[in-house]
Formats: structure tokens, sequence, C-alpha cells
């Protein structure tokens, strides 16, 4: 059982709805196939996986399914995936993460996910957006560790609510942090507990008036730091490219070391996604020489 | 007390000269696009000190227990510069945009850089130093706080003036974006002092062993970041998108 450094206490006389863990194991396949197989080691509801899914490019597809739907007040769920040196893995969900409202006297739902990745070996981690309900409690947990020559291709949207029933940040909380761990020293540490009720995030300090948030991280361990340069001068012109404001703003950064930042705020969730394809495109093409492929589901 | 008082407010006296006058972080960006106006500037600085304000006394404050619950002699510094070294990487971490993270790096260097050499201290010169070989950044935020512990300028005190000196540079930077006079910069710096105190009181790390290395030791660094929330998008996008404005004033 991993154990992540971020640790969360929650009160214990409250509820807990259901506790679902999904241990997933990646390795690489004998000579001469090379392939990246898995291994679940330990599947516990609501979260699933059927199988994982060949590429052409010789990485293998898995669909995580949350067979509740959604994430209800008191779940408890751990996702846990260790990928064995020069894997190749695509990790996507099957629909939207949706968050419903908090149920009384039980716990805030709450995930935890942690990611080995091994010497040589890619994640991509392409969730739908995480849509939190009108009411919603939800504490996630997010710790990557990256070793010598691994990569990463994460990202996440935030959506405001339920945007067709009215629900713009209506939700009560919102808590997410985010650690990633390149060969032992942090590269990225996300902080984020948001509480729409307590602190406006329509603020100028923070979304002022956009309501979708969109992350994606592109990281690669031991890249020269021109390597990295070089990316967001790429990464800046198409940023500028898709930036209208007052719809939609992109913005790119070199992390410390190893990475990339691709941030953006916008009115819709359509917008978001679509560019962070381009991005996805662009880097995989120059860190890889590799095509990006988009995860099979329906759109 | 009188002579430590007086080193305090040079320390945060907005003409120390490390260049922080340089620097907007991405206000001016904000200001150039006419996202931010004179008439939301309260506001807006109130709510980000309440942000990346939290963030950096809390950094400031770590360094200072680092400092001060070391003790800082010589033969001290090899057990402060790993500590030191991680406290720096886990506030670079934290900034997400190059050229705020970058304007940071630049100031703590320079403002440790300049009081090693007034006080002609060996101990900060050789944490300078050794830093600079480990290429690691040193930040604004722990370099103040670092050297308020070294110095015993007061833990409250220094995160005190930390947070008054960095708001007054926003003030100083959107007074040059924004139709807004001196007078009016003076009362918004003047009502968000009330902001800054409770600020300051809010960086108190959650460990219930209050000496430096119990909270950013490698076994229990990042629960020393527990109580923080860092959401400020719109600002951090206007950091990494002010390579893109036609005229700067600023260098980030």
């Amino acid at each position: 059982m991993m154990t992540l450094l971020t640790d969360v206490t929650v009160p214990t006389a409250l509820q807990q709805r259901t506790s679902g863990r999904l241990h997933l194991h990646f390795s690489q396949a004998d000579a001469p196939s090379l392939r990246t197989k898995l291994v679940v080691t330990d599947q516990q509801p609501p979260l699933r996986v059927i199988r994982a899914f060949p590429m052409k490019d010789g990485s293998v597809l898995t669909h995580l399914h949350n067979i509740s739907g959604g994430i209800l007040g008191g779940d408890q769920l751990t996702l846990c995936a260790c990928l064995g040196e020069s894997t190749q893995v695509q990790l996507t969900s099957t629909g939207a993460t949706r968050v419903y409202r908090h149920r009384e006297n039980y716990q805030d739902a709450f995930q935890q996910t942690h990611f080995v990745i091994g010497k040589g070996a890619l994640l991509e981690y392409l969730p739908d957006p995480l849509i939190p309900f009108a009411g919603a409690r939800f504490q996630q947990q997010t710790r990557i560790e990256l070793a010598t020559g691994a990569g990463l291709f994460y990202w996440e949207v935030i959506a405001p609510g339920r945007e067709a029933h009215d629900e713009i940040f209506a939700y009560d909380e919102v808590g997410l942090t985010l650690d990633i761990v390149a060969e032992n020293s942090p590269i990225v540490i996300e902080r984020m507990r948001l509480r729409p009720a307590q602190q406006s995030l329509t603020s100028l300090a923070r979304m002022g008036d956009y309501r979708y948030f969109g992350t994606f991280y592109i990281c690669k361990v031991g890249c020269a730091p021109a390597v990295w340069s070089a990316l967001e001068q790429t990464l800046f012109t198409l940023a500028q490219q898709r930036t209208v404001p007052g719809e939609i703003l992109w913005g790119v950064s070199t992390m410390p070391a190893h990475g990339m930042t691709v941030r953006a705020l916008s009115m819709t969730n359509r917008a978001i996604s679509d560019g962070f394809y381009l991005f996805w495109k662009d880097a995989k093409e120059k860190l890889y020489g590799k095509t990006a492929i988009l995860p099979r589901k329906v759109y | 007390m009188s002579i430590t008082f007086l080193k305090l407010m040079h320390l945060a006296d907005s003409a120390f000269p490390i260049g922080a006058s340089s620097h907007s972080y991405g206000i001016e960006t904000l200001a150039t696009e006419g996202s931010l106006r004179a008439a939301e500037l309260e506001a807006f600085l109130a709510d980000l000190l309440w942000e990346s304000g939290l963030v950096e006394a809390l950094f400031a404050r770590l360094a200072y227990r680092l400092a001060s619950g070391n003790g800082t002699a010589t033969h001290a510094l090899q057990a402060v510069l790993p500590p030191w070294l991680q406290l720096n990487q886990m506030c670079a971490a934290m900034k997400g945009a190059r050229e705020s993270r970058n304007a940071s790096a630049t100031l703590g260097r320079r403002f440790l850089q300049t009081v090693a050499a007034l006080e002609q201290d060996s101990t900060l010169q050789d944490l300078y130093q050794q830093t600079i070989d480990n290429a690691a950044g040193i930040h604004y935020c722990t370099a103040f706080g670092f050297v308020g512990g070294h110095l015993c300028l007061g833990e409250e005190e220094t995160i005190l003036a930390y947070l008054q000196q960095n708001t007054t540079g926003l003030i100083s930077a959107s007074l040059r974006l924004l139709p807004i006079g001196q007078g009016r910069a003076g009362e918004i710096l003047w009502r968000l002092k009330t902001v800054i105190a409770a600020v300051a009181e809010a960086s108190v790390p959650l460990d219930a062993d209050r000496s430096a290395n119990s909270v950013i030791g490698p076994n229990t660094s990042y629960s020393a970041l527990a109580p923080l929330s860092l959401f400020t998008p719109l600002i951090e996008l206007g950091s990494m998108r002010h390579p893109t404005l036609h005229t700067r004033l600023f260098i980030s």
C-alpha cells in the first residue's frame, strides 16, 4: 500500500459511505513485444477498470470507471498507479467526474491519487472535467513521483458547477492538493481550497469573470533547460493565438525544472478541452517525436 | 531593541536597493488590458494578501524559525543548509509563473547578499554562497524571514514588515499603472493594515512543535503547507502573459 505525504485528517465521527480502491501496476512485457501490460492488484467498487487497450504507438489506454456514476458525500476513494520502467500508459475517465451535493453527517467526499512513474516511463492522464454540484464538499489529494527520464502529460479542468441548472460556484468546498516530485525534489506544489461562499471566486485576485479553470502539466525528467525554453516559446505562440480576452485566457510557463505548466481560464469547458489537445499535440511531438492520440471514447 | 527595530525598518524600506520596484508580478498585464481598474485595487490587494500573501508569510515564518531555532553560527550552517534549500525548492514549486518566480528569486538573492555585506556577516555570506553553489534559488520571502531570525528582529515583527513592504511594492507598481494619486494609494495601504495583521496571524504553521526542523524536516515538510490555499489564476496568467505586452514598465 503506497502512502501519501499529504495527509488530510477527516473527522472520524462522521459516516463514510464507501471506500473504493483501485491499484494498478503497469510493466513491460518481455522482448520482442515490449508492450505495456496491466495487472490490477486491488479493485474495490465503485472504482473499476475493465482492461488495458493496446494503442498503435505501443502504449496502453485504460478507462477509469466509477460505477456509482459520480462521487457522493462520504466516499473515500483511492487510485494508485505504478508505471514500471519504460512503460507508456494513457489513463482517462469515462465521463465528467460529478461530485454530488454533500450529505449531512457524512465525511467530505475524498479522493486520493498516487502515481509513481518509473524510469523512462510515460503517463498521460487525461480525465474529463470535475463538476462539483451545488452543496458539494470534495477533497482531492494527488501526488505524482517521477523517476529519471519519466514523462507526464496531466490535465485537469474544474467546472463552476452544473451550468444548465444555474449552479455557478454553488458548491460548499473543493480542496485540491497536488505535488509533483521529480527525482525526489518538488517541482509543482498546488494547494487550493475553493470556498465560493467565503472567498469570492469572481474576485480579480482569483478567476475574475471566468468560470472554468484548467491546468495542463507537461514533464520529462532530465530534459535540458534549453529544451524547455524552446518549448515554452512554441507553446507561448499557441497560447497567444488561442487567447480571446473575455472568452479564454491561456498562459504557459516553465516549471523550476523538468517541465512546463499550461493554465487556462475560460467561459466554457469546450474551449479549454480543445486547447489542451493542441498543447499536448505540440509538446508530445517536440519531446517524444510522437503523435498525441486522443483516448478512444465518446466525446 | 531600538537597533533591531531600526534594522527592520531599513530592511523593509521600499528604497532598500534590491530592485523591488521593477516588478509588478502580473499586475501590469491586468491593468494594461483593463481587467484591473483603480476602483477595484483595494479589494484586489486584500484578496491577494489572503492568497499569495499568506503563502509568502508562511515561508518567511518557516525561514525565520529555521534561522532562530538552529542558531546560525558557522558550525551550525551545515545543519541549516538542507532544510533551507528544501524550503526554497518548495517555495519555487508553488510559484507557477516563471516571471514572478524569477522575480522572487532575484530579489531574494540580492536581499541576502546585501544584508550579508551590510552586516559583514560570514554566516549569511556562507549561506548565500552555498545556496548558489547548490544551484538553488533564494526567494525573497525566505531570505527576509531568515535574516529576521538571524538578526533576532522578532518573528511577528518580521512577518508583518515583510507583508507591509510587499503590499507597499504592489501599490507603488499600481500607482504607475492606474489613475490613482499618492493620497489614495496611502489610504489603501493604511486600510490594508488590518488585513496584513490578520494574514500574519493566520500564517502560523499547524504543527504543535514550533521548532524549525519539525516543520521543514524531510518527512514533515508538506504538512507545514496544510493551512494554505493559493488560488490566483488570473494574476498568474497575467504574469505568464506579461511578455506579450507591447510596452512594459516592469520586468515582471
